[in-house]
């Protein structure tokens, strides 16, 4: 009975030393994988940017001068 | 400095950033948003553009923890100047609204020194999202400190040479580093923090008081003047700032032009670091009613500080007007300021720092 007992303690540690191994909390790619960020792919084409770049409208007051 | 068009603002060009350490992170832990979009719109969500503020301390930690009390993080020194004067800064009084719509832009976050020129100076990256660890002088430092201090160092003073440290080349970063990162404690102005630079500390001018007994003018004057009293020439002086908002609610202000001069007075920030008696002044823009569009009286206590302040012009020369004999300057009450040059209603604020009499002539 003990040994049955110790058997299934045994097991029990088994699997969940081996279940362990499946929880991943840190995404990161797997070595040799090349992660392709559709960020740079936008923002080192110029064409692109040329075409979708918005200019912010300045908000500097006519009324301002000097020349602070 | 030429403003950039929209596209250069953002355009990582080259290979130098791609392979810095910080791109190896991916661009959404800085900045979120969503790299797997496959539009504009649909990437930007949630985007932070400037994301110094929650980032750069995870490995900087030390810098980033002085530079939450630096001048440029804090604008310490413009808050210390208006309290000095009664101000209330208090949230929601008239004068922290007239703060938040007209001095707040002059904050400054790593990433607009160290990545990108400054919000107020139109943004975009400084070399296509490279990581400087010396911002750039014309694109960062003379981008705002330009209309006096980058013009005298520059030379861009009609009639005014550039500093001479300018003709041997050097440029802010030279003389000032680390110590633009604070010190770790607030400070009521720059020159007030304990890491400020000066000309016999700074690795190049160390030895004047041990050869001064070589040099008659720095053997009688190093320890009462300012080395700008002998070394700098004419510079800017600015007058009469009002601030309001226009009819399309866009914050303004308006001051009188500026005015090129030069005037010796009695040191106000007297302390170890600056024993001397006289020092050069530069009259600032501030006026009683400067805030007169938020309400009226915002500053009480006006007369507790002058309007002419200690100042400490980047445009040096070895030989200047007044340093050509000891009568170029002794009994030259022009070079002097007096009550005469005060203005109407900035006479009681400047009483401490006018000469009540000028040196006299050595005959």
């Amino acid at each position: 009975m003990k040994r049955l007992f110790l058997l299934a303690i045994g097991f029990l540690f088994l699997i969940t030393f081996a279940a362990s191994g499946c929880i991943d909390d840190v995404v990161s790619p797997s070595p040799g994988v090349e992660v392709i960020s559709a960020c740079v792919t936008c923002h080192t084409d110029k064409e692109v940017l040329q075409e979708l770049a918005v200019e912010e409208e300045e908000e500097e007051s006519e009324a301002t001068t000097g020349e602070g | 400095m030429p403003p950039l068009e929209a596209w250069e603002k953002v355009y990582i060009d080259g290979e130098d950033f791609l392979e810095d350490t910080h791109n190896k992170m991916g661009c959404v832990v800085c900045h979120s948003g969503d790299n797997t979009a496959e539009d504009m719109e649909s990437a930007h969500i949630g985007l932070i553009a400037d994301p110094s503020e929650d980032n750069c301390n995870t490995c900087h930690r030390e810098i980033f923890e002085k530079n939450e009390t630096s001048l440029h993080t804090t604008l310490s020194g413009f808050i210390s100047a208006l309290e000095a004067r009664g101000g209330n800064l208090e949230e929601g009084s008239p004068l922290a609204t007239a703060f938040e719509n007209h001095c707040q832009q002059c904050h400054l976050s790593c990433g607009q020194c160290h990545v990108s020129r400054p919000d107020e100076a139109g943004g975009g990256f400084l070399s296509g999202h490279e990581f400087k660890s010396t911002p750039n002088m014309k694109n960062n430092c003379v981008a705002c400190h330009g209309s006096r201090v980058g013009d005298e160092f520059l030379g861009e003073n009609e009639g005014v040479p550039k500093d001479v440290h300018r003709k041997k080349g050097m440029q802010c970063s030279s003389c000032h580093g680390q110590e633009l990162h604070g010190s770790g404690e607030l400070a009521e102005s720059r020159y007030h923090t304990t890491t400020a630079v000066s000309c016999t500390d700074a690795g190049c001018h160390d030895d004047l008081y041990d050869t001064a007994d070589s040099n008659p003018q720095h053997e009688q004057h190093l320890e009462d003047l300012a080395c700008q009293v002998c070394h700098a020439v004419d510079y800017k002086h600015c007058y009469s700032c009002h601030v309001s908002i226009d009819e399309q609610g866009i914050p303004c202000r308006t001051s009188e032009p500026s005015v090129m001069d030069f005037k010796i007075g009695l040191n106000p920030l007297k302390s170890a670091e600056r024993p001397y008696d006289y020092v050069v002044l530069r009259h600032v823009p501030t006026c009683p009613d400067e805030c007169v569009y938020y309400g009226e009286n915002l500053l009480p206590d006006f007369d507790a500080q002058p309007t002419w302040k200690y100042a400490t012009p980047h445009n040096i020369q070895l030989n200047t007007p007044q340093n050509a004999s000891c009568d170029s300057c002794h009994g030259n009450a022009e070079l002097f300021l007096t009550e005469e040059d005060l203005r109407p209603g900035e006479v009681e604020a400047n009483q401490g720092v006018i000469v009540p009499e000028i040196p006299n002539p050595s005959y």
